[in-house]
C-alpha cells in the first residue's frame, strides 16, 4: 500500500479521525499548558516588581525556585511545612474515607443490613454536595470564641466551650475530608464487592472457614488492589482540595499547598504559586503512575471476572438492629442536619444568639442595609444572585454537554481502536486532567489564556474559558463513562449496522446511544453535578461579570457575611441534589456510574 | 512518516508560541476634546452601562441611587484589593474590556502597577478641580480610610492601653485581633510602614517612656521589633474586618478583647448588637490611616457613563452611603464628617499614613519577615 492509500484507509473508520482529532486537541489543552506554566516560573510577574528588585516585568528570572526551596525559613514556611501538612493530611482523611466507605459498602452489599436503598442513597449525599458543605457545618456547630467570635451551635446549646484543636486546623479538615471521600470509596469499593464472584466465598464455607478467616483470607486479597487503587485516587483527590482547608484552616493559620497556592497566585508572588502548581502535577501524575502498575497488577492474580449470580449476604445475627440504626442516624448525621444548620444561620440576625427573637428573614428577602452586610439585599432579591445562578446553570450545562459529548466519543473511539498506541495515547491524555489539582489546573490555564496564544485571542475573564477548563478537568469522568459503556456493548451490533450500510452518524444516535444511554448519560451527569458545586476551579478565573455561586459563596464567607454565605450553600445543595435526583429518575444515569473526583 | 511530521509540527508549534508571547500594547487612547456637563449626560446615558470593581461594599448603594437618577444600569463588584489590582492588570493588559472604572486602595502597589503602568488613567471632573484639594487630585482620591484600635466597651468606655508597646505584654495574649496582612494589602502597608526610620523611631521612644529603659532588639529596628512581639502574643489573625468586628464587639465575652480594624465597622453596633469603642490617644499611633483612589481604566467600554459616577460619587449625594456613618472621609471638603467621628485633621497625627514611595521598595521585605514569623 503507498502511504497516501494508508492515510486514506486509515483515515476511512470514523473512530480513527476521532483519536487523530482528540490526539491534536487534548495536547495542546492539557500538554501544552505545562510548557507555559513552567515559562511562569521563570519570568518576573507584573506585581513582582516590588520584590525582585530592579527587575522589568517579563524577564527571565530564578528567583522563585530560589526562594520557594533554597531560602531556609522563608522556603520552609512558604513551601516543605504546607506540603508535609498536605500529605499528612491526605494520608488522614484517605485513611477515614477508605475505613467508612469501604465499611459501609460491604454492609450494604455483603450483610443483610435494613434500609439498604435509604442509606445507599443518603450515603452519598456529601459526596454530592459541594465540599465545603461539611466545612461549613462543622463551623455552625462548633466555632469557639477563642477565634470565632460567636460561639456555634453546639457551644449555644451545651455550654461547652470546643478546643482550638478541635474547632480549626488539621483535626476537623481530617474528619470533613474524609467524610466527603468516603462515598466515593464506597462507589468504587461498592462496586469490587458487588461484582465479585462469591463462588471462592461459598468454597471456603464448605471447607468450614470461619467468616473471619473468609474475610481476611479471601473477601480482603480480593478487593485490596482495589482499596489501593481507591486510596490513592482520594489521596490525589484530598490533596487538590481547597475550600475545605481554606475555611477550616485559616483561622489558625494551617497552611496547606492549594491554599498557599490561592494566597500567592492573588498576592505579591505569583511565581512561587505557579511553582507549587508544577509540584502538585508532579505528585499527581507520580500517583497515577502507581495505580496503573497497580492495576497492571492486579489483572494477574484475580479471578473477579463477570458477575456472580447469587451472592450470599452475611447473616448480622443480633446486630442486625442496632448497627442498621447507628448506621441510618449516622448517615442523617452528616448529610441532612448540616442543610438545617445552614438554615438556621441564614436566619438569624446577630450572630451567636439562637433565640427565637434574633430570628430575621432579612438575609433572604430584607432589603440592603449598610448597617447589618454591604447594604445588599438579601438574597432572594439581589440581582448579583440571580446573575450567578444563571451563569453557574449555565456553565454546568454547556460544560456537561462539551465534557460528555467529546468523552463519549473518546470513549468509543478508544474501545473500538482498542490496543493500538493512538488509543492508548488519547485514553492517557483524557485521563490527565483528573491528575491535575484543580487549582493547579486553573494556575496554568490563567498563565495561558491570559495573554493571546497562537491564534486564540486573551480568553481572560470570559465565559469561553470557564467552559474550556471546566470541559477539559471533567473530560476523564465522561471518557471513563463512555468507555465502561462501549465496554459492555458487543461489537456485533454496530457491524449489522455498518453490513447492510447505515452511515456512522445514524449508527451512533440510532444504535448505540439509546442502547447504553443511562451509561452516556452518566458522562453528562458528572461534569453538571461536580461544575455545580466545583469552587477551587473557578476562583482563580472567575472575573465580576462571569460570577458563579461558588465563588460568591466564598466571597461572602471572606467578608465573614455568615448569613448570606450560608443562605447560598443551602440554594447551591438543594439545586444540585433535585437535579441528581431528576436526571437519576428520569434517565437512570447516576454518579457511581462513573469514576467521581 | 505521518505520525513523524505531525509530532515535529506540534513541537514546534509548542516551542514556538510559548516562547514567543509577547502581549500586543493597544495603542493608547488620544486625548478626548473636553466635553459640556450636558455632553457628558447624553453620552453615558447613550452607553447605558457603567461597570465598576470596588474596595468597599458600600458602591451597591452608591450604585441604587445613580442608577435612578440617571437610568444608567451599574454594574458594582466588591473585591479584595490585591483581587482587584490582579484582575485590572489582567483585563487591561490582555486588552480585555472588564471595569470602566475602579476604587482601588494599596497605594505602593497601585501606583507600581497600575499607574506606572498606564492601565489606570487619572480624571478629575472639571466641577471638582477647585473644590477638592490638589494633593487629593493625582490620582484623584475617593476618601479615606481608617483603622484603628478598637475595644469592647461592654465594661466600661475608658480606653484599655495607653502604648502600643502593651499589646506585647501576657496580658493581652491571644485577645486582639487584627485582619491577615496577606489577606489585604493595606494591612501589610501598615506593618511596613511602621519599619520606616521615622515610624521606628517613635516606636522607640514610646517603648522607654513606657518601661523606663532601652529596647533591646533582636530585629533590625524598633519597627520590626513591636511587629514581632505583637504577632508572637498570640494575635489571631482573621480574614475579614466584619468577623473581627462581630468577635470583638460581641457581649459576654469572659475578658475584654480588641482589635485594630476598620472603624467604620462600629456602624453594626446598634442592629448586630455590638460594643465596640475606639481608641485614640495612644503612644505613638492609635490605628493607620490609608486612601482610596477613584480611577478610570484605560480600555474603558463606557468613559462616559464612568465619568458621570466618578463626578457623582464625590458630590455629598453620591457619597451619603458612606458619610451617613463614621470611618469615611471624602476627598471633597465640603461633604462633613458623621457627627460621630473627628475630621481628617483630628486622625491625621494620631495615625500612621502610607508613602507609596516607600512601601514600593520595602512592602516585600516586610512581608517575607511577617510571613516566616506568623506560619
Amino acid at each position: 500500500m503507498t502511504p497516501g492509500n494508508r492515510i486514506r484507509f486509515f483515515l476511512r473508520k470514523p473512530h480513527n479521525v476521532i483519536l487523530a482529532m482528540l490526539v491534536v486537541t487534548l495536547t495542546f489543552l492539557t500538554l501544552f499548558p505545562l510548557l507555559s506554566l513552567a515559562r511562569d516560573t521563570l519570568i518576573v510577574h507584573p506585581s513582582e516588581i516590588m520584590s525582585v528588585k530592579g527587575a522589568k516585568i517579563g524577564e527571565l528570572t530564578l528567583f522563585h525556585w530560589k526562594k520557594v526551596f533554597f531560602d531556609g525559613d522563608t522556603s520552609r514556611n512558604l513551601f516543605y511545612s504546607p506540603l508535609w501538612n498536605t500529605i499528612r493530611v491526605s494520608l488522614w482523611s484517605c485513611i477515614i474515607a477508605i475505613v467508612l466507605g469501604g465499611s459501609v459498602a460491604w454492609l450494604v452489599t455483603r450483610s443483610d443490613l435494613r434500609w439498604k436503598p435509604f442509606v445507599s442513597t443518603v450515603f452519598i449525599f456529601p459526596y454530592i454536595m459541594p465540599s465545603w458543605t461539611l466545612a461549613m457545618a462543622w463551623l455552625n456547630f462548633f466555632r469557639n470564641r477563642l477565634i470565632g467570635g460567636a460561639p456555634g451551635l453546639f457551644t449555644a446549646l451545651s455550654g461547652i466551650e470546643t478546643a482550638n484543636w478541635f474547632a480549626y486546623g488539621e483535626f476537623p479538615i481530617v474528619v470533613v475530608l474524609g467524610l466527603h471521600y468516603a462515598p466515593f470509596a464506597y462507589i468504587l469499593i461498592g462496586g469490587i464487592l458487588r461484582n465479585m464472584d462469591s463462588n471462592l466465598e461459598e468454597a471456603a464455607v464448605i471447607l468450614k472457614a470461619g467468616r473471619l478467616k473468609i474475610l481476611s483470607r479471601i473477601t480482603l486479597p480480593i478487593v485490596m488492589p482495589a482499596v489501593l487503587s481507591t486510596f490513592l485516587l482520594v489521596f490525589s483527590s484530598c490533596m487538590s482540595a481547597f475550600a475545605v482547608p481554606a475555611f477550616l484552616g485559616t483561622p489558625v493559620r494551617f497552611q496547606v499547598l492549594t491554599t498557599q497556592l490561592y494566597r500567592t497566585l492573588n498576592g505579591l508572588n505569583p511565581g512561587y504559586g505557579y511553582i507549587m502548581a508544577l509540584v502538585m502535577i508532579a505528585i499527581g501524575t507520580g500517583i497515577l503512575m502507581l495505580n496503573q502498575w497497580i492495576i497492571g497488577k492486579r489483572k494477574s492474580f484475580t479471578t473477579v471476572t463477570g458477575k456472580s449470580s447469587n451472592i450470599s449476604l452475611a447473616k448480622l445475627k443480633g446486630l442486625r438492629n442496632p448497627v442498621s440504626v447507628m448506621l441510618v442516624s449516622f448517615v442523617c448525621l452528616i448529610a441532612i442536619l448540616p442543610l438545617l444548620t445552614f438554615a438556621v444561620e441564614s436566619f438569624i440576625m446577630a450572630p451567636g444568639d439562637y433565640s427565637l427573637g434574633n430570628l430575621t428573614t432579612q438575609f433572604w428577602v430584607g432589603q440592603g442595609s449598610e448597617d447589618i452586610g454591604g447594604g445588599e439585599p438579601g438574597i432572594l432579591l439581589n440581582k448579583y444572585i440571580y446573575l450567578g445562578l444563571w451563569n453557574s446553570v449555565r456553565l454546568s450545562v454547556v460544560v456537561a454537554l462539551v465534557a460528555g459529548t467529546v468523552g463519549s466519543l473518546a470513549g468509543y473511539a478508544v474501545v473500538k481502536a482498542r490496543g493500538t498506541r493512538l488509543a492508548t495515547l488519547v485514553n492517557n491524555l483524557a485521563f490527565f486532567p483528573y491528575l491535575m489539582p484543580s487549582m493547579a489546573f486553573a494556575a496554568i490555564y490563567l498563565s495561558m489564556f491570559a495573554k493571546p496564544t497562537l491564534f486564540i485571542p486573551s480568553l481572560y475573564g470570559s465565559f469561553a474559558l470557564l467552559v474550556l477548563v471546566g470541559a477539559v478537568k471533567y473530560l476523564p469522568f465522561a471518557s471513563r463513562a463512555g468507555m465502561n459503556a462501549m465496554l459492555q456493548l458487543s461489537n456485533e451490533i454496530e457491524e449489522a449496522g455498518l453490513i447492510i450500510g447505515i452511515p456512522w452518524w445514524k449508527r451512533m444516535t440510532r444504535i448505540i446511544f439509546p442502547i447504553q444511554k443511562s451509561s452516556f448519560l452518566s458522562g453528562y451527569l458528572l461534569p453538571f453535578i461536580s461544575c455545580m458545586r466545583e469552587l477551587a476551579l473557578f476562583v482563580l478565573l472567575i472575573v465580576p461579570a462571569n460570577r458563579v455561586l461558588t465563588t460568591m459563596l466564598f466571597q461572602y464567607n471572606e467578608k465573614g457575611w455568615n448569613q448570606y454565605a450560608n443562605a447560598i450553600n443551602l440554594l447551591i445543595v438543594l439545586i444540585v441534589l433535585i437535579f441528581n435526583t431528576v436526571i437519576n429518575k428520569a434517565t437512570g444515569a447516576s454518579i457511581d456510574k462513573g469514576i467521581g473526583g | 512518516m505521518k505520525k513523524l511530521i505531525a509530532v515535529s509540527l506540534m513541537i514546534a508549534a509548542i516551542t514556538a508560541s510559548a516562547f514567543a508571547m509577547g502581549g500586543k500594547e493597544a495603542a493608547a487612547a488620544a486625548p478626548e476634546p473636553a466635553m459640556t456637563q450636558e455632553q457628558l449626560v447624553a453620552a453615558a446615558k447613550a452607553e447605558g452601562k457603567v461597570v465598576v470593581y470596588s474596595i468597599t461594599s458600600r458602591i451597591s448603594s452608591a450604585a441604587t441611587e445613580f442608577e435612578k437618577l440617571y437610568g444608567i444600569k451599574v454594574e458594582a463588584s466588591n473585591l479584595k484589593d490585591g483581587e482587584l489590582i490582579e484582575k485590572v492588570t489582567k483585563e487591561v493588559g490582555g486588552g480585555i474590556q472588564g471595569a470602566d472604572f475602579v476604587i482601588c486602595q494599596d497605594s505602593g502597589r497601585v501606583y507600581g502597577q497600575l499607574i506606572a503602568t498606564g492601565y489606570l488613567v487619572n480624571y478629575v471632573p472639571p466641577s471638582m478641580k477647585s473644590i477638592i484639594p490638589a494633593e487629593f487630585q493625582n490620582p484623584l482620591t475617593f476618601q479615606l480610610i481608617n483603622k484603628v484600635f478598637i475595644f469592647n466597651s461592654e465594661r466600661g468606655t475608658a480606653p484599655v492601653i495607653k502604648n502600643v508597646w502593651e499589646l506585647t505584654e501576657p496580658r493581652w495574649k491571644g485577645l486582639v485581633q487584627f485582619k491577615d496582612p496577606k489577606a489585604e494589602g493595606v494591612n501589610a502597608n501598615f506593618l511596613t510602614m511602621i519599619t520606616s526610620p521615622e515610624w521606628s523611631a517613635k516606636l522607640d521612644k514610646a517603648y522607654q517612656e513606657l518601661y523606663g529603659k532601652k529596647l533591646v532588639l533582636s530585629t533590625k529596628n524598633a519597627g520590626y521589633e513591636w511587629i514581632k512581639r505583637f504577632f508572637q502574643n498570640g494575635l489571631v489573625l482573621g480574614n475579614s474586618d466584619t468577623t473581627i468586628s462581630e468577635n470583638i464587639g460581641i457581649k459576654g465575652q469572659p475578658q475584654t478583647t480588641m482589635g485594630l480594624f476598620v472603624y467604620s465597622k462600629k456602624r453594626f453596633d446598634a442592629k448586630k448588637n455590638l460594643a465596640l469603642e475606639p481608641m485614640t490617644e495612644v503612644a505613638p499611633f492609635a490605628g493607620f490611616i490609608y486612601p482610596a483612589f477613584l480611577m478610570l481604566t484605560k480600555n474603558a467600554a463606557h468613559p462616559a457613563a464612568a465619568k458621570l459616577f466618578v463626578e457623582y460619587l464625590l458630590t455629598a449625594e453620591g457619597f451619603k452611603p458612606w458619610s451617613k456613618d463614621v470611618g469615611s472621609y471624602s476627598s471633597n471638603p465640603s461633604i462633613a464628617v458623621n457627627d460621630d467621628d473627628q475630621p481628617v485633621s483630628f486622625w491625621k497625627p494620631r495615625l500612621v499614613p502610607e508613602n507609596p514611595q516607600y512601601l514600593f521598595e520595602n512592602r516585600a521585605a516586610v512581608e517575607e519577615f511577617v510571613n516566616n514569623i506568623t506560619y
